[in-house]
């Protein structure tokens, strides 16, 4: 099995360059750990909940650099709003020993776009949160951090443990050498745990334990939908300068009037 | 389905005052004429939440805009908006006054201290919605958030838990309009407002930008996935430029590297209403379009004829973005 699925992880590396199959979003937050633990030492763990074939980027992240991966499957989480997901990822938190010092989220999931649950893993925790980060430093006890913020660049010290959100700024992801991403399909692990490693039950996760339901479901209507042209790149420049022409965007060309 | 019974609330509808730079973002004010209808279609109150350190001028403008009442909690504690302590104080204010609806401001401080809010009073919240309704059988609050990579609206529904709350976006509704004799009652509510000092605010500087603001730009050129490289994108640049405009991007443009995050239009960046806007290489997934819908015309330029971007759009050119452009540049470098 594991070698079947370092030959389809492989292909889809060739057919789609270099596109990572972890959330962008989240793999700069694991870069943002990597270079932490450059810089001051400790070890990161990767939690993520989602159905069991999420375990291919869970393996991803090892190949990254992680130290351990967790994958948070059981069919009674499916269809969780944020409120029954951050539930279960800070339940996964308080099962990790030692307790972390920091738990770093990205700022969006690029499917939901909620940003939601990092804040109410913070909640749960009783952690101090800071969302949006772009730089992190150690400094002691507690943490100094800069973000951008209405306008204004913030410069907050947070008190640790703690929970930050990352911008995309924080880092860029380094690109995985094959020879790592072979080794954590072949050899690497992922743990699982459902809902009675994890001390739950059925009412307080998914479905059940989510405050929100998706009640309808209709396509965006569409508001305008004007004259479509198509043809020579030199008869499409034309009509948008007339367009611009006719909006007085710019002046119309002398002698035209 | 086991649910435990409908917390008993009021009918009122509640809106987090979010003054921080007052004359630009008026979301508050948007919510509180949009809270307004609510309410009345409940049979309740709209109520602004005001904390802070000398915020009673708010409490003014809220109620000139339309609130029936302003609680106002006042201590220098509570200076910066720091997303603990304000947690705390309101979830055990809305614990004593129960409100059925609670709306904020998608600003960057209601992105972040909604979520906690919500948490902390275990109910639900949605994000960015673009339209909030009373539904006449139940009387819930129906709040339609784009949904599923933006190919869809979703009308999220918040059955046993109270408040029901929501995040909207700046500029999806419209503020009443100043009324200097509007009566409303100030309320001082009784709280404890201990700080959390686990988060301190060490300095803030207004960050420069060497650009212009692209909300107020008459012109917004926007690059989305399609724009492959930073010469194409740079080609838009050049565009805005010459027209006395701003360059946007979309999510997709923003994560390629493309342009930086304060560039990002749609619901979880910047709304724009220019006068024109050009999108380039945008397949016109809502959760871009919602950004842009208040542009008075729209132009839209792709290769796909089939591009949901053109039912949008006021013109649309099916064809390569860079071929045109170039053209373009050339002829508008002649005349400006």
């Amino acid at each position: 099995m594991p070698s079947i699925r370092i030959d389809r992880h492989r292909m889809t590396i060739i057919r789609e360059g270099v596109e990572s199959i972890i959330n962008p979003i989240d793999c700069v937050a694991l870069e943002a750990a990597l270079e932490l633990r450059e810089r001051e030492g400790g070890e990161i763990t990767v939690i993520s909940m989602g159905p069991p074939q999420s375990e291919e980027a869970l393996r991803e992240a090892l190949a990254f650099g992680a130290d351990q991966s967790i994958l948070l499957t059981d069919p009674a989480f499916a269809g969780a709003d944020t409120l029954a997901t951050s539930h279960v990822l800070a339940r996964a938190i308080t099962r990790l020993m030692p307790f972390p010092d920091l738990v770093l989220c990205g700022k969006q999931t690029i499917d939901s776009d909620t940003g939601h649950v990092g804040p109410q893993i913070a909640e749960e925790l009783d952690l101090p949160q800071v969302c949006g980060v772009h730089e992190i430093h150690l400094d002691g006890d507690s943490l100094m951090v800069k973000r951008l913020y209405d306008g204004f660049l913030d410069t907050l010290r947070v008190s640790l443990p703690a929970l930050l959100t990352v911008s995309h700024e924080i880092s860029v992801p380094h690109h995985i050498p094959l020879g790592n991403l072979e080794k954590a399909f072949s050899e690497g692990e992922v743990i699982r745990w459902g809902l009675e490693h994890l001390d739950l039950t059925e009412e307080e996760v998914g479905l059940c334990g989510s405050a929100t339901r998706v009640w309808k479901l209709h396509k965006a209507a569409a508001k305008r939908g004007g004259d479509i042209a198509s043809g020579s790149p030199q008869r499409l420049a034309e009509h948008l300068i007339r367009k611009l022409e006719a909006l007085s965007i710019i002046d119309e060309e002398e002698g035209k009037g | 389905m086991k649910r435990k019974e409908r917390d008993s609330s009021s009918k009122d509808v509640w809106i987090f005052g979010d003054y921080r730079n007052y004359f630009q973002n008026r979301v508050t004010l948007q919510l509180i004429a949009k809270g307004r209808d609510l309410a009345r279609n409940l049979g309740g109150k709209v109520t602004v939440l005001v904390l802070g350190e000398q915020v009673h001028q708010y409490a003014m403008e809220y109620v000139a805009h339309g609130a029936d009442a302003v609680m106002v909690v006042d201590h220098p504690n509570l200076k910066d908006f720091q997303v603990e302590t304000y947690t705390r104080i309101v979830a055990s204010l809305v614990g004593n006054y129960r409100p059925d609806i609670f709306l904020a401001g998608a600003t960057p401080f209601g992105r972040e201290f909604f979520p906690r809010v919500a948490k902390r009073l275990k109910t639900g919240l949605s994000t960015d919605c673009i339209a909030l309704e009373i539904d006449p059988e139940n009387q819930l609050l129906l709040q339609t958030t784009p949904s599923f990579g933006g190919e869809l609206l979703a009308e999220v529904i918040t059955q046993n838990h109270r408040p029901q709350m929501a995040t909207v976006h700046p500029g999806v509704f419209e503020e009443q309009p100043h009324d200097h004799q509007a009566i409303g009652r100030i309320i001082y509510p009784e709280v404890d407002i201990a700080r959390d000092d686990r988060v301190q605010l060490v300095r803030s500087r207004p960050e420069q930008s060497k650009k212009g603001h692209l909300e107020d730009a008459p012109v917004v050129v926007v690059g989305g996935r399609g724009v492959s490289s930073k010469e194409q994108f740079q080609m838009l640049s050049e565009l805005a430029e010459l027209l006395g405009g701003e360059v946007g991007a979309t999510r997709p443009a923003v994560l390629a590297g493309l342009a930086g995050e304060e560039r990002l239009l749609g619901q979880t960046g910047k709304k724009v209403k220019p006068k024109l806007l050009i999108t380039v290489g945008t397949s016109g997934a809502l959760q871009y379009t919602t950004g842009i819908q208040g542009a008075e015309t729209i132009i839209a330029i792709n290769r796909d004829a089939q591009a949901p971007i053109f039912k949008m759009a006021d013109l649309g050119l099916v064809g390569d973005a860079r071929s045109i452009l170039t053209l373009v540049l050339e002829k508008l470098r002649k005349r400006i």
